[in-house]
């Protein structure tokens, strides 16, 4: 199973900083994920420095191999108390599970989360820890067994005790009201990826307020377990020219979504495979060459220029309507992406007189994948040819 | 009746080497031409890694003709030449 995670998160209105943090780290040799989301106390600049240690360091003491219980354990009876208010500095959720459903989380203070499962609310059973060290501090602690198309939310206060003391919602919005805006997007949409469903919970907290501003921070995250969607990118020609049709006939026999990018590499599968290349009516989609089509391809682009620029649109998460864009929007609608990576070089790349400094392809490959996976948490496996 | 047949390169050499403002033949061609001469785009002709060391891109093909260090003004005196030759 695939654990497509992501978060949507949004700050507390006249604030410049959010109050709320999440963090995520997934091993892909493992299969194991870990997130974390932390509320701060207060808003702004210090809830921000509060819930961003206490979130960073859960997931340090996670990933060092101190089991979930034990991290949160020492997380709950180190937390300072605020001297004004007497409440703790931040609360969190923690979750540390595998691509094979297991999944255990630790509660403190947040809201408890929301399993779904084929469009039900299941309401499973927690040990409770309380602090030696502050009476009125409880942990809740889960051990769960997901299955395929299980959907876990976890938010902040900021969603359940929106449009509070509102006509409307004078207690907030509270469990059942998120409840209903879940029950009620999966209805509309039952296969709804996390970052639309976790942006979905966001704004409808946002609206329930009656002068739609967020009276505190507001984050949703969602987890859903499912199949992986799989694509495969093969860029480059393969080092040995008699290997060609061995990886040629390896891509089309890949299950899933297939992109080509590079022009030698586009003939040399149309050559191995007797598929005809078309080439759309123009030459150029913005400033980098136009995007070619082939029976059984999803995506034909050309190489080194438009993977370059695909690296810099993920990485500030803002794509143009051209080639790269195109192949940033295939690579954000997987889950597992394959590269092929053909080890042979072109000299003619390699001219200095060349108006544009033309980067090695291993070096783009590595970047990407890198991008990839620490920004949009996704399964990369590169495969040098 | 036989056409004449222009491929341009959009290969990663001929684009950065001043492939990239030949998109003007696309529009200048069929207003000249008609249906005479048929402009596409080719991922790569493979022409930039023959001879690399002097290589002259950008390349583009005009039937069997091959330009090199293609600009427009150059593309439309060898599409000329091969029209005469349909004449």
């Amino acid at each position: 199973m695939f654990i497509d995670i992501d978060v949507s998160q949004q700050k507390k209105y006249n604030q410049n900083a959010y109050g709320d943090y999440f963090v995520s780290k997934r091993f892909p040799e493992t299969g194991r994920l870990l997130a974390v989301l932390s509320d701060g106390l207060g808003s702004g600049i210090k809830a921000n420095i509060l819930a961003c240690m206490t979130a960073t360091m859960l997931l340090k003491f996670m990933e060092e191999g101190t089991s979930i219980k034990k991290s949160c354990e020492t997380i709950m009876n180190s937390l300072p108390v605020c001297q004004v208010r007497k409440i703790s500095y931040s609360t969190f959720s923690a979750l540390d599970c595998d691509e094979f459903g297991n999944a255990k989380i630790v509660e403190e203070g947040n809201p408890q989360f929301l399993w779904v499962r084929n469009g039900k609310i299941l309401e499973p059973d927690f040990e409770v820890l309380t602090s030696k060290e502050f009476p009125n501090r409880h942990m809740h602690i889960y051990h769960l067994k997901l299955q395929t198309n299980d959907r876990l939310i976890f938010c902040s206060d900021g969603v359940t005790q929106s449009a509070l003391g509102s006509k409307n919602l004078r207690l907030g919005l509270r469990r059942e009201g998120l409840i209903e805006i879940v029950k009620n997007e999966l209805s509309k949409e039952p296969d709804i990826s996390s970052s639309n469903l976790a942006k979905r919970i966001v704004k409808q907290a946002i609206l329930n307020e009656p002068d739609r501003l967020p009276k505190d921070d507001v984050s949703a995250v969602c987890v859903y377990y499912r199949e992986p969607r799989n694509s495969v990118v093969f860029t480059g020609p393969p080092y040995h020219q008699e290997k060609d049709s061995f990886y040629a006939k390896a891509l089309m026999d890949f299950k899933g979504k297939k992109a080509i990018a590079g022009g030698t590499t586009a003939n040399l599968i149309s050559r191995e495979l007797n598929i005809p290349i078309r080439t759309s009516v123009n030459l150029n989609m913005g400033k980098l060459p136009a995007i070619s089509y082939m029976d059984g391809i999803d995506l034909v682009t050309e190489g080194i220029l438009t993977l370059t620029k695909t690296c810099e649109y993920l990485d500030t998460d803002e794509f143009q309507n051209d080639a790269a864009g195109e192949l940033a929007n295939f690579m954000k609608d997987t889950d597992c992406i394959t590269f092929m990576v053909g080890a042979k070089l072109n000299q003619a790349h390699y001219d200095p007189n060349l108006p544009i400094e033309i980067e090695i392809r291993k070096n783009i490959i590595k970047k990407l994948s890198d991008i990839l996976q620490n920004k949009y948490f996704k399964k990369v496996n590169v495969q040098y040819m | 009746m036989s056409k004449v047949k222009v491929n341009v390169c959009m290969g990663t050499t001929c684009f950065v080497m001043g492939g990239s403002n030949l998109q003007e033949l696309m529009e200048i061609v069929p207003k000249k031409y008609g249906d005479k001469v048929e402009v596409t785009g080719s991922p790569c002709l493979g022409l930039c890694s023959i001879n690399w060391e002097y290589s002259k891109a950008p390349y583009v093909k005009v039937n069997d003709e091959t330009v090199v260090e293609a600009t427009v003004e150059k593309v439309l005196e060898a599409i000329d030449k091969e029209v005469e030759k349909l004449n």
